[in-house]
């Protein structure tokens, strides 16, 4: 059932961003290499919210290796 | 630096801007403008620093044409397309898209401060007061040879109080110790990384070392990206390691006969992703990541509580812990808005039987060319560890037993605002503010028992960012 409802939200989400057979050209991705388009834009101040939560919460990681353990977790 | 500012007569009128272009591979780019999907993809987050990659921007039509010529030789720009050109103009007006400078440096400060401790919460009937901290970061990054290097360093002084343990109050309901003496401080944390482009792949190595009073940390990590020539996905991976060591305040004092000396953990963290771009607006990417901690996992401070006893211990976890994490993440840009939609999703679960979700949406909303205004919620939610609870009726089987409220069930929600501005050509500024909220009521399932030690806070950031060319 999961499987399901995870492919179905694919599809979805296909029909929204309006996949197409069409690849998407070098000179179409201007949008795609902004800044703010980045999957982490800010570092500095990801890395400092990441190592708060890291401090204040069971779960951790997920996209990043992250750095050392400390005391505070 | 004029070295660095490489093939010369490839470049058009954006070499005073000074490039790095990586020219690589047996297809050079042209430099600079946009390029394939890994551009900004993967968080080889040391490339990237306050502007993109040196080896950025621009695959022209040409470069897909595999006309070595247009590239390689003297071939003048009038080849590209007008439209292209309109666009890299554009691209490198945007601040912070122009090509990694010589030197960037960035510092940020934050304040950090928890809420009190609620008088009802509290064993001792008065409320108060939690952990505050000052919090300095410094980053550099510049390039060296044919990769980037970038050097973070971290100094921290935290004091106040911090939950002991959790014992039943008059009616039962659990209310929380705090630690007697108020805590004093310091980390400092310095993180190295070096990204160079391994032939087809982008390649990072990391290194870095943590240290405090009580708690000492060296940690190493190696990131690969690969984005397979024409192909709409970029491939990444990375793997790290770090060893702990752990030496608490009054570890076998008189005072504190039963705390630990000192202790060793290490931790194994790895992820494999891949990120596709959807459509010329929107990009996506998945990530399933895998780390294992082995050694000393308890917090050598906390206590938990037994009613048998009317006592409490030393807190005692498993000395392993197994972690998955899967998560997702979107980007998509509006271009009438000139903003882009944030949503970022991880689900994680762990062998103590802890399951969690994250969700993460943000805006980045570009204002003129200077300003960019990012409001930001996320909403958390965990379920707690198989031996954790508030306090303990007896001993369990297993001897584990911990109270604290990072292993509780709860959830919280927090929102933030951030904004940026650049200044003329060098400078950046911008100010951060997050407010976070921890509660029973958020998680996603119905909580019974709220530990009382649960945290709120309010952390506020000011940074300052300057080029060298």
């Amino acid at each position: 059932m999961k499987r399901v409802a995870a492919v179905m939200a694919g599809a979805a989400l296909c029909l929204l961003v309006g996949c197409s057979a069409q690849p998407v050209q070098p000179w179409q991705r201007g949008d795609l290499a902004r800044p703010e388009m980045a999957f982490e834009p800010d570092p500095l101040v990801a890395s400092y919210r990441r190592h708060v939560q890291f401090s204040k919460e069971a779960a951790s990681g997920g996209t990043t290796l992250g750095g050392g353990g400390c005391g505070c977790n | 630096m004029d070295a660095i500012k490489a093939p010369n007569s490839v470049e058009g009128p954006h070499a005073q801007h000074g490039d790095l272009s990586v020219v690589r591979g047996a297809a050079p780019r042209a430099n600079h403008v946009v390029e394939g999907p890994h551009a900004q993809h993967g968080d080889l987050s040391v490339v990237r620093g306050a502007a993109p990659r040196a080896n950025h921007v621009v695959e022209g039509p040409h470069a897909q044409h595999g006309d070595p010529g247009v590239v390689r030789g003297a071939a003048p720009r009038a080849r590209m397309s007008a439209s292209l050109q309109a666009l890299t103009s554009a691209a490198l007006a945007i601040p912070g898209m122009a090509q990694a400078a010589d030197i960037e440096t960035d510092y940020l400060y934050s304040r950090y401060e928890e809420g009190d401790l609620p008088a009802a919460d509290s064993a001792s009937g008065r409320a108060s007061e939690r952990y505050s901290i000052d919090s300095h970061l410094f980053r550099v990054a510049g390039v060296v040879g044919a990769g980037n290097v970038a050097a973070d360093l971290t100094v921290e002084s935290m004091s106040g109080a911090s939950p002991w343990w959790v014992q039943p109050g008059a009616d039962g309901r659990p209310v929380q110790v705090m630690s007697g003496a108020s805590i004093e401080e310091e980390r400092v944390d310095l993180q190295l990384s070096y990204a160079q482009p391994v032939g087809v792949i982008d390649a990072v190595a990391k290194l870095g070392y943590s240290d405090e009073d009580d708690y000492q940390a060296a940690n190493v990590g190696f990131e690969a990206q690969y984005t397979p020539p024409g192909a709409p996905y970029t491939l990444s991976a990375g793997i790290g390691y770090s060893d702990d060591r752990i030496e608490p305040t009054e570890g076998g004092s008189a005072q504190y006969p039963d705390r630990i000396r000192s202790a060793d953990k290490n931790t194994w963290t790895s992820y494999a992703g891949a990120s596709w771009i959807l459509g010329p607006q929107t990009v996506v990417q998945g990530v399933f990541g895998y780390t294992r901690h082995d050694g000393y996992l308890t917090d050598p401070y906390k206590r938990a509580y037994f009613v048998a006893s009317a006592g409490t211990v030393p807190e005692s976890r498993p000395d392993g812990r197994q972690i998955w994490t899967l998560s997702g993440r979107l980007r998509h840009y509006l271009p009438a808005l000139s903003a882009a939609l944030h949503l970022d999703y991880r689900f994680f679960r762990d062998d103590w039987k802890i399951e969690s979700h994250t969700l993460e949406l943000a805006w980045q909303q570009r204002i003129g060319e200077a300003w960019l205004l990012s409001p930001s919620v996320r909403w958390y939610s965990q379920s707690q560890a198989f031996f954790y609870a508030p306090y303990y009726a007896d001993f369990r089987d297993d001897g584990f037993a911990s109270s604290d409220y990072r292993l509780s069930p709860f959830g919280a929600v927090s929102a933030r605002l951030d904004l940026k501005r650049s200044i003329a050509r060098h400078w950046t500024v911008g100010a951060g503010i997050e407010v976070y909220e921890a509660s029973g009521d958020y998680a996603i399932r119905s909580v019974d028992v709220e530990n009382p030690g649960l945290v709120d806070y309010t952390s506020l950031q000011l940074r300052v960012g300057y080029r060298f060319e």
